[in-house]
């Protein structure tokens, strides 16, 4: 799967990556290992308390499955620069209604190359990406870069 | 409201060693794996990651979020010295930019300062505007190696 300079021209798509949908115990997993435990994001009372209808994924989550997106693709030692931004909110599905639930809290992430330069005397790449839900809304944007081989 | 004194501020430097374990917890949870064996190998295994060509196990992209939570106060500290209401904070950017790679074992410090504080967009309905702070941390080893940079952009609501 190795992934060369040479081979790689502008507009090629990355491969998307989809998740299966994301509950409240992937929340928790992800607060326990991150240490993020703001309430905000396991603690219904307090989501209901400041206006939301439910907890809300940690952005930093959706941010790290466009990370594993990234990696799945060109190895994580090739990295260079991660940049996005964060522009909607993700509900976990509801296990008491699966059907309704289940696809704003599914996230694909999906890219293409939109620059090939060097730099640092590295052959460079720099992608576009993008999270969205299986509704079609947009949970984060940006773009990363990457050095590769030949 | 964050406190605009706060620019410039410099937080106290926090270091925390890099342990194997707490690694392949990050990688499940970023992976929606309950289990080891469905994450990458260089995240649990040292064979794995020195074939792979890392020098130990390594970290998935993000892994560098966890120095904020678990050094210092943690969240509710850095909400604190700035003077962010908790109920109103959301993450509104983040940008890492690698120059070397973390290893388990390794012991890190993050160096975090205050580099912008301002009010964008429009009022809301009650009048105000967005508050934004714009955080940016060094992240260096044991071997006083810059290993990233990390600029967080956060907002109150």
């Amino acid at each position: 799967m190795a992934v060369n300079y040479d081979d790689i021209k502008i507009g090629d798509p990355i491969p998307s990556y989809t998740t299966g949908p994301i509950t409240r115990t992937h929340l928790v997993r992800y607060a326990g290992a991150s240490g993020d435990f703001n309430p905000l994001h396991h603690d219904e009372t307090f989501a209901k308390m400041i206006g939301l209808d439910t907890v809300i994924a940690h952005g930093m989550l959706i941010m790290a499955i466009a990370g594993e997106a990234i990696t799945a693709w060109v190895e994580n030692k090739y990295l260079r620069k991660v940049s996005v931004r964060f522009l909607s909110m993700t509900e976990p599905v509801d296990w008491n209604d699966v059907e309704n639930t289940k696809n704003r809290a599914t996230i694909t992430v999906s890219g293409k190359v939109v620059k090939k330069y060097e730099e640092n005397g590295e052959k460079r790449i720099q992608c576009g990406i993008v999270a969205k839900d299986a509704l079609g809304s947009r949970k984060l944007d940006g773009f990363f870069i990457v050095a590769l081989p030949r | 409201m964050a406190d605009r004194s706060k620019v410039g501020m410099e937080f106290p430097a926090y270091t925390m060693t890099v342990e194997k374990n707490k690694i392949a917890e990050f990688a499940m949870a970023v992976a929606l794996k309950e289990e080891k064996e469905g994450i990458n190998p260089i995240y649990y295994d040292e064979a794995s990651a020195k074939k792979a060509g890392y020098q130990g196990i390594t970290v998935p992209p993000t892994f560098m979020t966890s120095f904020f939570f678990w050094t210092g106060e943690g969240l509710p500290g850095i909400v604190k010295a700035l003077g962010i209401d908790l109920n109103r904070l959301l993450h509104s950017e983040e940008e890492y930019e690698f120059y070397g790679s973390i290893y388990a074992g390794d012991t890190i410090t993050r160096k975090m300062k205050v580099v912008e504080m301002f009010e964008r967009g429009k009022r809301d309905k009650l009048g105000r505007f967005v508050d934004v702070t714009i955080l940016e941390t060094e992240v260096i080893n044991q071997r006083g190696e810059l290993v990233a940079n990390v600029r967080s952009t956060m907002m109150e609501r």
